[in-house]
């Protein structure tokens, strides 16, 4: 096992990051999160292969308003200790991981915000401890069983980039999606290379500390034999039957969960959600667009008490 | 010489394995797991022996073969390059044979998996050893 600590984190990104590191003992992991402000909680999670980091632009606005916000580094991800083995990862494992997170800190009345692998372990966490939840944020994700978009059925490059050993060597030994991917997934890369991609990159510093980019891609059912189908299956229906406030938010330019697809069908699945609203961004619309979602949230928030 | 070759098991004397890269889960695509069972022989030989390949380098390379409780054998794979027992190896040459080792397991794999496929990916997230377009 190792353990990456924040001094990883480049001088020159260590300001936009200025956070106190705090840790906690999950299912036996040790897992970083930041707990800044006061009020009615609001939890940010992140999917593959980003961290805390993605929320940089958003944490600020919202505790400014008046909120809690927690943010998490998934286990495998971040400042948060990376298992060095593949069965060390699970769909329910993760959400078992966050569920922890959250009983230790003894949240309620909590707002998720859900993005990408963020999605099915938030939403999951939000169905099975429902008195714990008081909203949700959904973006750029999914949550039903196949497959999630027509990308991911694509040999060339989605299955192909993850495959048996190609896997370890393109995502492991060459960084393929914590460096060139997620650059691929921004609008103004420029500025994505410039104020971010480090960030990201010195969190996941060597191959076996990026495992998990090319396992959770492994978790995605492609036919009703994959080892999630059920849990996904199972979350589609909690998700169709619930009635906590749902913000929607999604990039425009998405082309990995493109926002005609994916937030027309999460509105099917919630009726009563607000939006979707679209704001410039690809898959990691934060990076983009991350002062005008936590506007949204903001404003969200606030019809909810009522203001 | 331009070819992965399965070869013979080489001699040893004053080698070692030097690992290079690991595989827990060789069934995720079971095609995968397949091509190892039927280009190694691995129904009958088990955990007797590793497979051995010689890279285009001249350097011959160990697929070391993992065996997990429960599922079909194998279930993971671990590469090791075989060199001289105290002498180094030169990680340009190590990455070059690893792609084109991934690249022959591509090739025998067989479709819808190509090795055309494989190098489009390898030049989108520009990885240095694929042949240019």
């Amino acid at each position: 096992m190792t353990v990456q600590s924040e001094s990883a984190l480049p001088a020159t990104l260590r300001a936009q990051w200025p956070y106190v590191p705090r840790y906690a003992n999950v299912n036996g992991w040790r897992m970083h999160y930041i707990d800044e402000g006061e009020g009615d909680p609001v939890v940010l999670l992140h999917g593959n292969p980003t961290w805390g980091f993605l929320y940089r632009n958003m944490i600020g606005p919202l505790v400014n308003s008046g909120r809690r916000v927690i943010v998490p580094d998934m286990i495998g991800f971040g400042l948060s200790e990376k298992p060095t083995r593949e069965a060390a990862h699970s769909l329910d494992g993760h959400t078992a991981n966050l569920t922890a997170l959250m009983r230790q800190l003894d949240l309620t009345r909590i707002t998720l915000v859900c993005h990408d692998w963020g999605g099915p372990t938030g939403l999951s966490f939000a169905m099975s401890n429902p008195a714990r939840v008081r909203a949700l944020t959904i973006m750029s994700t999914w949550a039903w069983p196949l497959p999630p978009a027509e990308f991911h059925t694509r040999i060339f490059p989605w299955r192909m980039m993850h495959a048996p050993l190609v896997g370890p060597y393109l995502l492991g030994n060459h960084r393929a999606l914590a460096g060139r991917g997620v650059y691929l997934s921004v609008v103004n890369r420029e500025q994505f290379a410039h104020a971010a991609q480090g960030a990201y990159e010195a969190a996941l510093p060597d191959p076996a500390t990026r495992l998990l980019t090319w396992v959770w891609p492994r978790w995605i059912p492609l036919d009703e034999n994959a080892r999630a189908y059920e849990r996904f299956r199972w979350l589609e229906q909690e998700l169709s039957r619930s009635k906590f406030p749902t913000l929607i938010i999604w990039g425009r330019e998405d082309e990995v969960f493109d926002a005609t697809t994916f937030s027309n069908r999460f509105k099917q699945l919630l009726p009563h959600a607000e939006g979707p609203h679209l704001v410039t961004g690809r898959h990691f619309l934060q990076e983009d667009s991350g002062p005008e979602i936590a506007g949204l949230v903001r404003s969200f928030l606030k019809r909810l008490d009522g203001g | 010489m331009t070819e992965v070759a399965v070869i013979a098991k080489p001699d040893l004397q004053g080698k070692r394995l030097s690992f290079a890269l690991a595989e827990d889960c060789v069934a995720h695509y079971p095609e995968f797991r397949d091509f190892f069972v039927r280009t190694f022989d691995l129904d009958r030989k088990g955990l007797a022996e590793p497979g051995f390949v010689r890279a285009p380098s001249g350097i011959t390379y160990a697929l070391v073969f993992i065996g997990r409780s429960g599922e079909p054998f194998p279930s993971g794979v671990e590469i090791h390059a075989i060199v001289d027992a105290l002498e180094p190896l030169d990680g340009t040459i190590l990455d070059r044979d690893l792609w084109l080792i991934l690249r022959w397991m591509i090739g025998g794999v067989g479709a819808p998996w190509t090795v055309e496929d494989f190098d489009r990916t390898g030049r989108l997230y520009r990885v240095p050893t694929p042949p240019p377009a």
